[in-house]
């Protein structure tokens, strides 16, 4: 009975122990970082990782946002076939920035010599001069870390979504990109075994970098009839920025009216097409006047509104409404 | 004072043996297949004229430090010109013939001499190389490989959804506007008032493939740019009013010929006619 007193004492005693070292460490980690000394940090860091290393080097630690990029369109911005399409075989030196940049750091970046498979990728927004930034001041043994608020901020995607950027600026909305575009939820940066529970959980960003769907709670229509005249408006009443928008590609939306008769015949047809390179996109916030006249006498109207986007011939309808006159 | 005029003379000298001497009845014709490796989509880099900017550097490195009595660099750039000037030769295999090795290296030997007279007379025998070179061949070079190809471009017809070739898609716009002008010289308003609408969607259009290459907004501004978006309005304007007035229908239809088609064509269409040639199946 006394030895099992004893090997109970020595579990209870070990088990505080290591809990208070784990708990120290934790602490050390996540609070306290900087009391590590430079020289014991420099014996962990991973060399591969402070030389341009590739996106697949990153998901060993980081996989979840590895595997959020990966169904990004900015893994294949080099390798989509529409843009090797639309660059004329990447060709045009017009594309390259922003296709494969070099380093992304709120100005238009240098367009890149090497990996450029990979796209808009790790390296190009996370890595300066053999560092890694970030929105946060962490330990990360592999490689150093440094905090740069730019990261939650729309002047860093601004580097390349340069015209969309300016539309954002001019609606004063306090939004940011990062917010609609990669929504934080709380997690852990890293997914290797073990280490990721030592650091603490922090808001991450969704690397899949949304599109987000537009639906007829974005887009409003009005509509009235005169005695020969259709009128019709489109606001775009919640997306902050041009809608469409695009520096170089062409979404479009494509708004379709047909005039019925009383017959339920079609008896005319218009369409607009509201595309940023046509200079025609919806603005934030604002009234866009439509007017048709009318040749013959008409007592409904179908109106149609579908979105294209950049990468796709397909077409998502945003909504279809009836109208009588 | 007196330095200066030699190196001016020896650069004028130079320039004059190198500017190409067109004649009158120059012949554009098509570089040969062996070129296109050096050129954008075959090579990440347009490497010809590269090459080209590497002779004029060292060329134009011995005149400079013949000035600054840097000999070292002088006898540098001497040395480089005739490396570089050897590795063009091997490059395009047709073109062999328009080099001369000797001259080059008699150019370096001169430029060594370090007296800028010498240096002077021996480049108008590398000149005169460069020169019918680039008289035979500069503006076809140019025409191919620095301007590009329209045929390549594919548009939207906003009417059909379709995509179809640059070529195919001028056709169909300008019926379009024949649409509208036909229609209105036989005072019929209501039909030229729709063909408006159709022509204007694919004139406006054209903004979408002018993006297309050109990535600032005033480049396509120039061609479809407000002047157009007055004239259609004055276009609309009179066709839905009671009474057109010919006057003004007429006025802005020539806006938009000479702001949007005039334009586009005084700046594209030589080359592109020049490329259409070399594109036909023979």
């Amino acid at each position: 009975m006394k030895t099992f007193s004893r090997v109970l004492d020595l579990i209870i005693g070990f088990g505080l122990i290591g809990a208070s070292g784990i708990t120290f460490l934790y602490f050390l980690i996540n609070e306290r970082f900087e009391w590590i000394p430079e020289t014991a940090l420099e014996l962990t860091r991973d060399q591969e990782i402070l030389e341009r290393p590739k996106a697949k080097k990153c998901s060993e630690c980081h996989k979840d946002i590895f595997e959020a990029w990966k169904e990004s369109r900015h893994s294949i911005s080099w390798t989509s076939k529409t843009f090797i399409e639309a660059s004329e075989n990447r060709s045009k030196e017009k594309c390259l920035p922003c296709h494969i940049p070099q380093s992304v750091q709120g100005e238009k970046p240098e367009p890149r010599i090497d990996l450029r498979n990979e796209g808009i990728y790790c390296v190009s927004c996370h890595f300066i001069d053999k560092k890694m930034h970030g929105p946060y001041d962490l330990l990360a043994p592999p490689h150093p870390t440094f905090r740069n608020p730019d990261y939650v901020r729309s002047s860093f995607c601004g580097s390349c979504h340069q015209k969309t950027f300016k539309e954002w600026q001019a609606t004063r909305v306090e939004d940011t990109c990062q917010d609609c575009h990669m929504p934080r939820k709380k997690g852990r940066l890293t997914q290797k075994k073990g280490l990721n529970l030592l650091h603490k959980k922090r808001w991450v960003a969704d690397h899949r970098f949304l599109h987000g769907k537009i639906t007829e709670k974005d887009v409003i229509l009005e509509a009235g009839w005169e005695e020969k005249l259709f009128n019709l408006s489109l606001q775009n009443k919640t997306i902050p920025h041009f809608v469409p928008t695009a520096d170089n590609g062409d979404p479009r939306l494509y708004l379709y009216i047909k005039f019925f008769n009383d017959k339920g015949e079609e008896v005319d047809s218009a369409k607009e097409i509201i595309a940023p390179q046509q200079e025609t996109a919806l603005p934030y916030n604002k009234k866009i006047n439509f007017q048709y006249r009318l040749f013959n006498p008409v007592s409904r109207a179908v109106i149609e509104l579908k979105y294209q986007s950049a990468w796709s011939k397909e077409k998502h309808q945003v909504f279809s409404k009836s109208l009588s006159r | 004072m007196r330095l200066f005029q030699i190196l001016f003379i020896a650069f004028v000298f130079f320039n004059f043996a190198v500017m190409p001497t067109q004649a009158k009845d120059m012949v554009i014709k098509e570089p040969p297949k062996s070129l296109s490796k050096y050129y954008p989509p075959v090579s990440k880099q347009p490497k010809w004229i590269q090459q080209m900017h590497k002779m004029s550097g060292h060329f134009g490195g011995v005149f400079l430090n013949l000035k600054e009595k840097d000999f070292e660099n002088v006898d540098k750039h001497a040395d480089k010109l005739v490396e570089e000037y050897k590795k063009t030769s091997e490059m395009v295999p047709e073109w062999e013939e328009y080099f001369d090795i000797k001259a080059a290296e008699e150019f370096a030997t001169a430029a060594k001499t370090h007296d800028i007279v010498k240096a002077g007379k021996a480049s108008g025998g590398l000149g005169k190389t460069c020169g019918k070179c680039h008289a035979e061949n500069e503006v076809s070079v140019w025409a191919k490989f620095h301007w590009p190809s329209f045929h390549k471009i594919k548009v939207t017809d906003p009417v059909s959804e379709k995509e179809v070739e640059f070529d195919e898609y001028m056709g169909i716009i300008s019926s379009s506007f024949k649409g509208v002008t036909v229609n209105f010289g036989e005072s019929q308003y209501g039909r030229a008032a729709k063909a408006l609408k159709t022509f204007k969607s694919r004139f406006m259009e054209l903004k979408s493939t002018c993006s297309k290459c050109h990535t600032g907004h005033d480049v396509k501004r120039f061609y479809v740019g407000k002047d157009a978006d007055n004239a259609f309005a004055g276009l609309s304007q009179e066709l839905n009013s009671d009474k057109p007035n010919p006057g003004k229908f007429w006025k802005n239809i020539g806006m938009l010929g000479k702001t949007g088609c005039k334009h586009c064509h005084l700046v594209h269409r030589t080359n592109s006619f020049i490329q259409e040639m070399w594109e036909q199946p023979e």
